[in-house]
């Protein structure tokens, strides 16, 4: 069976920097992969590449066992796509934005739909027919989520989903998105948040000038070790020993 | 005061590692330097040429044979009239009047062969000249440079830093203010070297002077209109969008509005047509080269009684000189008071055309420019009126000659035969009557005058954008 | 493309930026098309009044009159370019050249280059017409609807999310664009629709003119298009965009103008007037045969009715020497009427360097106000002039006696449509 989601050797070159050398993983159908790095590890990149914004140097990255090189739009077609901080129209009214954003993809949803995909990521009714302009970062970010509900895309691709977002909110946003794995959505999730990745992630690759350098797998019924991947994280030497 | 050069000279380094902005300078420069030496030539050779042909028709009138003088009334004499020395800066409307006037008897010709009319076209926009320049593309300089002017500061947060040490809103826009400034001073430059140009041609150092600091009003307008929305808008895009929107209707779309309401809403005969209702009046007048035509019969007793004489043949001056000089009179004062009447519809056209000034600095700044560089329509329409005075004066001369110089009845005989017709002419010596004529320009004190209201509009144009500039600056928050 | 384009359709409606742009577009238009047909009114009532004042004024200038000569000495004759019914939208040439005059059988080169004044000031700054409005500012106002189409999603951190989501870039940035092309399309068109039914332009004008509106938006659809493909900010597009559009409506017209006029030079219109003068007076001092002889050149069938006497004033030889003093400028008058054509043919070739002279020549073209429509004018007027000369020196070389009765057979001057 073909993974919803492969990376083989996969490198990259921006003007000049390597980005991304040699990086290989697979996400399973309904697994939670959390790609944790800091700052210019290459996340965000590894995200673009599949959802072909930015083509690979070397190697290849696979969406449902295709190379997304060959078919944009088919990979495009399956992702729904979380960006950071993302912000849909601050003109426009949550439905109508939802309206918008799924129109675009091609699909419709009917009102009931929508407010179906906007209880289950807790947006409060008043506030669905009020401009997001008026909104707050959490409730933008409950908005851009509705939307990726509302496709039903088998891959959800996550850029830094929690950042600026409240516990609380935190703890929603997991439990939601745990929830969609066990529906048998796949999803990538790219983060610096070493206690969220181990919280909701099944696995979690460790990213560090832009090679994969860890990957650590939760045990059955439990979650990550979060002490032990912060180690990893902090490339404290007995780490690296670990890893090698 | 050191904090505001401070900002000033902070704000001057980013423009010049802007490559946008310092291209976009550069091509402004550029331009200007290009048009100013075109256009002094260009004004300079007409120039030249102008005062030739005055003195080249003057010379070919007095060079003319002996004649009977009312043959020297028909065969005219032209006024030209050459560009005043700021021409350089403002042709003004020169290119579309035509420049010279053909001048005859019994009649007042309309100035002819106007540039414009043999153009090639190429549509919309006039030809470029330094004060179109000034007029519509500094102000979009202005606009490139300053439209994020404070607002960038906004937006990379610096802002709120420069707030949290105690720096005033006010003082930060007066940095912005005196950065801005600078570059309208540099951009004065070449207006002030055409200016000083045309100081040396013989202009009035007076009008270059007033020329030169309504230009530097109107930059400075721009100025805080652009700064004003630098501190009032919150988005970049958002501040240009608005001011190219500003420039559009302040420079493309208002003046245009203005000609089309001012022209609807005072409407100014054409010359065929005010001409024809003339007609009807002058045909009452009689024909003045008919002696015996019913309408002279009165002023034929009146002068005979002067003379205590019988008959016309019985005057010691040649009556049918008399008659000539009598109806030119009177029809000059007929075709004087359509030509007023013209000209004061015209003239009220371009005052309404003004006060649009009030909706644009571009209509106000152009306005002051033709009128401080004697281009403008008030200086044309003098043109007219002086070159009528030499119509006139020469006309009257002649019949003045053809009344005291040459004998009745060799007059009535002039056309049987050649002897008869050698015997009614005189001595070309009475050509001399001619007046020298060279069109000057208003005196400086004239033109200020007549730009104060432009001027003033542009002052007050002036005192608003500051008073935005001001009341925002001082309510800036974060 | 349907879905999109409707989807697109609500989303612009949302957009008050946008929606901003479009609704001054049409005011625009409006404003522009209702002056343009104001101007156009004022200017067939000011032909209707002519007409008949010109009409009364001859007849009152031939009655009682004696001979052929006085005759046609005193009585004027209106000729008259009336606008077209498509003139409203592109005024044009109309308001640099003179499309009236009132002529008389003297020597035309006299009477041809009167200009019926207007107001200098006016003919400085041009006219707001739809022709101004589609060649020069509608540009701008797409300029402002598309420069930031990309741009600014890049900004607000958008620009993936709708891309990722759209899946290809094609069913996202054209139908948004076409959108608003379309829109301002329209709503620039309508008011001259409308414009165009009441002043009964024929549907094929209308569709040409529509078809060039179009296409120039399409042009500098494609223009910022290619622009905005940079990756910058928006502040820099619509810098650069501006910039193009200056040198595109101002610059290259300015120059290609100053070029084409210096390349060539047209005869100082004071020359033919001047030559034309000093012919006429010196004929008064010549012999007679120093006029007849020309004019019998021109006219041999009056050969035999060239004779002149030494004694008295003859009507005939005044007309002779006002036919010779246009005879001696021919030449002059023939390059200047060249020189112009040459201009406006080498404009015509330069204007593909610009689509805002392109669009606003075409316009002139359709509505018969452009310089070669002018030069046909001021031809009819020729032509007429010649009619006069030929209903009158039949009558007056042979010196048929005159009879009044005649007069009414006076050649009427009909405007070319």
């Amino acid at each position: 069976m073909t993974s919803p989601l492969e990376a083989r050797s996969l490198s990259l070159v921006r003007e000049g920097n390597t980005v991304l050398d040699g990086v290989s993983f697979t996400v399973a159908k309904g697994e939670i992969f959390a790609l944790l790095g800091g700052n210019g590890a290459g996340k965000s990149s590894t995200l673009l590449t599949f959802l072909g914004f930015l083509d690979p140097s070397g190697g290849e990255v696979l969406v449902n066992g295709k190379s997304v090189g060959s078919d944009v739009a088919g990979a495009r077609n399956s992702i729904a796509y979380l960006p950071e901080a993302a912000s849909l129209y601050g003109h426009l009214t949550a439905y109508e934005n939802l309206d918008y954003f799924l129109d675009l993809a091609g699909k419709s949803a009917s009102k009931d739909q929508i407010n179906v995909a906007l209880d289950r990521v807790a947006l409060p009714q008043e506030a669905r027919t009020r401009r997001l302009q008026s909104y707050s970062k959490g409730m933008r970010q409950k908005t851009a989520i509705a939307l990726a509900l509302l496709r039903e895309t088998p891959i959800l691709l996550l850029d830094e989903p929690t950042s600026g977002l409240d516990p609380v909110a935190i703890d929603e946003f997991h439990d939601l998105v745990k929830a969609l794995a066990e529906g048998g959505q796949t999803v990538l999730m790219v983060t610096h948040d070493v206690y969220g990745a181990c919280q909701v992630a099944d696995r979690v690759g460790l990213l560090r000038h832009g090679k994969l350098v860890g990957s650590f797998a939760a045990e059955k019924g439990q979650r990550i070790d979060t002490e032990t991947v912060h180690a990893a994280f902090a490339g404290r030497p007995h780490f690296q020993t670990d890893a090698a | 005061m050191s904090t505001v050069l401070r900002i000033a000279r902070e704000e001057w380094r980013l423009w010049l590692r802007s490559k946008v902005v310092v291209a976009a300078a550069l091509i402004v420069a550029v331009l200007l330097a290009a048009t100013s030496v075109l256009t002094v030539n260009r004004v300079a050779e007409e120039q030249s040429q102008r005062i030739e042909q005055q003195i080249a028709a003057e010379q070919t009138f007095f060079a003319q044979p002996d004649r009977h003088p009312h043959r020297m009334v028909h065969y005219g004499h032209y006024a030209f009239r050459p560009p005043p020395p700021l021409a350089v800066f403002e042709p003004g409307v020169d290119a579309v009047t035509g420049q010279s006037i053909f001048l005859e008897g019994h009649r007042q010709n309309t100035a002819m062969f106007a540039d414009t009319k043999a153009a090639a076209d190429l549509g919309g926009f006039a030809s470029l000249t330094p004060a179109i320049l000034y007029q519509l593309l500094l102000p979009l300089l202005l606009i490139v440079l300053g439209h994020a002017m404070f607002l960038r500061e906004r937006e990379s947060g610096t802002l709120a830093v420069m707030l949290a040490q105690g720096q005033s809103g006010t003082k930060l826009a007066l940095g912005k203010a005196a950065a801005l400034l600078a570059v309208i001073a540099i951009f004065m430059i070449p207006l002030i070297g055409v200016a000083a140009y045309s100081v040396s041609l013989g202009e009035s150092a007076l009008a270059a002077t007033s020329l030169v600091a309504g230009y530097f009003l109107y930059l400075c307008i721009w100025g805080g209109i652009v700064l004003a929305a630098s501190i009032l808008l919150k988005q970049r895009a958002v501040s240009l969008g608005a001011l190219i929107f500003v420039w559009l209707f302040a420079a493309l779309i208002v003046p245009r509005f203005a000609i089309n309401a001012s022209s609807a809403v005072i409407d100014a005969p054409g010359k065929i047509e005010s001409d024809l209702v003339m007609l009807a009046e002058q045909r009452k007048l009689g024909d003045g080269h008919n002696a015996a035509d019913p309408a002279f019969m009165q002023l034929q007793a009146q002068v005979l009684e002067e003379y205590g004489v019988e008959t016309i043949e019985e005057l010691p001056i040649n009556w049918r000189g008399v008659v000539a000089s009598y109806s030119e009179a009177e029809l000059t004062e007929l075709l004087n008071s359509y030509a007023d009447k013209r000209m004061e519809l015209e003239a009220s056209q371009s005052h309404l055309f003004g006060l649009f000034g009030f909706a644009s600095p571009t209509i106000a700044i152009s306005s002051a420019s033709r009128t401080l560089s004697g281009t403008d329509l008030a200086t044309h329409h003098r043109f007219l009126r002086e070159s009528e005075d030499l119509r006139f004066g020469f006309v009257q001369a002649l019949n003045e000659k053809h009344a005291t110089d040459l004998d009745y009845t060799a007059d009535i005989n002039r056309n049987n035969g050649e002897e008869a017709s050698r015997a009614a002419r005189i001595n070309a010596n009475a050509w001399q009557v001619l007046d020298e004529f060279r069109f000057e320009p208003d005196s400086a004190v004239q033109r200020m005058d007549r730009a104060m209201p432009s001027l003033g509009i542009l002052i007050a144009w002036l005192i608003a954008a500051s008073g935005v500039v001001y009341l925002a600056s001082r309510k800036v928050r974060l | 493309m349907l879905r999109h384009l409707s989807r697109e359709t609500r989303f612009l409606a949302k957009d008050r930026g946008a929606v901003f742009w479009l609704l001054l577009a049409f005011v625009l238009s409006v404003v522009a098309v209702s002056f343009g047909i104001a101007e156009v009114r004022e200017q067939r009532e000011t032909i209707a009044t002519l007409i008949e004042e010109d009409a009364a004024d001859r007849s009152n200038a031939l009655e009682g009159q004696e001979d052929w000569g006085s005759a046609a000495y005193y009585a004027f004759h209106l000729t008259y370019a009336p606008p077209s019914d498509f003139a409203f939208a592109a005024m044009g040439q109309r308001d640099s050249s003179s499309w009236k005059h009132r002529v008389r059988m003297l020597a035309l080169e006299g009477q041809i280059h009167e200009a019926d004044t207007r107001n200098a000031d006016f003919g400085l700054v041009g006219r707001f017409d739809f022709a101004f409005l589609a060649a020069s500012v509608a540009p701008l106002l797409l300029i402002l609807l598309l420069y930031d189409l990309r741009a600014s999603e890049r900004t607000m951190r958008r620009h993936d999310l709708l891309v990722a989501t759209a899946g290809s870039s094609r069913s996202l940035w054209l139908p948004r664009a076409l959108v608003r092309v379309t829109a301002l399309a329209l709503l620039l068109l309508m008011p001259l629709w409308v414009g165009s039914t009441i002043e009964g332009t024929a549907a094929s004008l209308t569709l040409q003119a529509s078809g060039i509106v179009i296409g120039s938006l399409l042009i500098w659809w494609l223009i910022v298009e290619l622009v905005s493909r940079i990756d910058a900010s928006p502040s820099i597009l619509l810098t650069s965009l501006i910039g193009l559009w200056l040198a595109i409506a101002i610059l290259v017209p300015a120059v290609s103008k100053a070029v084409i006029e210096a390349a060539n030079p047209v005869p100082d219109g004071g020359e033919i007037l001047l030559l034309q003068r000093e012919t006429v007076n010196d004929a008064w001092d010549l012999p007679k045969e120093a006029t007849m002889d020309p004019f019998v050149e021109r006219h041999p069938e009056y050969a035999d009715h060239s004779e002149i006497g030494e004694e008295g004033f003859e009507w005939k030889w005044y007309y002779a020497f006002q036919q010779v003093g246009d005879q001696v400028v021919e030449p002059l008058a023939t390059q200047y009427r060249e020189a112009r054509l040459a201009r406006d043919k080498q404009a015509g070739v330069a204007a593909w360097a610009s689509p805002t002279s392109l669009v606003e020549r075409a316009f002139e073209k359709l509505a018969g106000t452009d310089a070669r429509s002018m030069i046909a004018y001021e031809d009819r007027v020729r032509d007429y002039h010649r009619e006069l000369r030929a209903f009158y020196y039949p009558l007056m070389f042979p010196e048929e006696p005159f009879d009044e009765e005649l007069l009414s057979g006076l050649p009427a001057f009909t405007p070319t449509s």
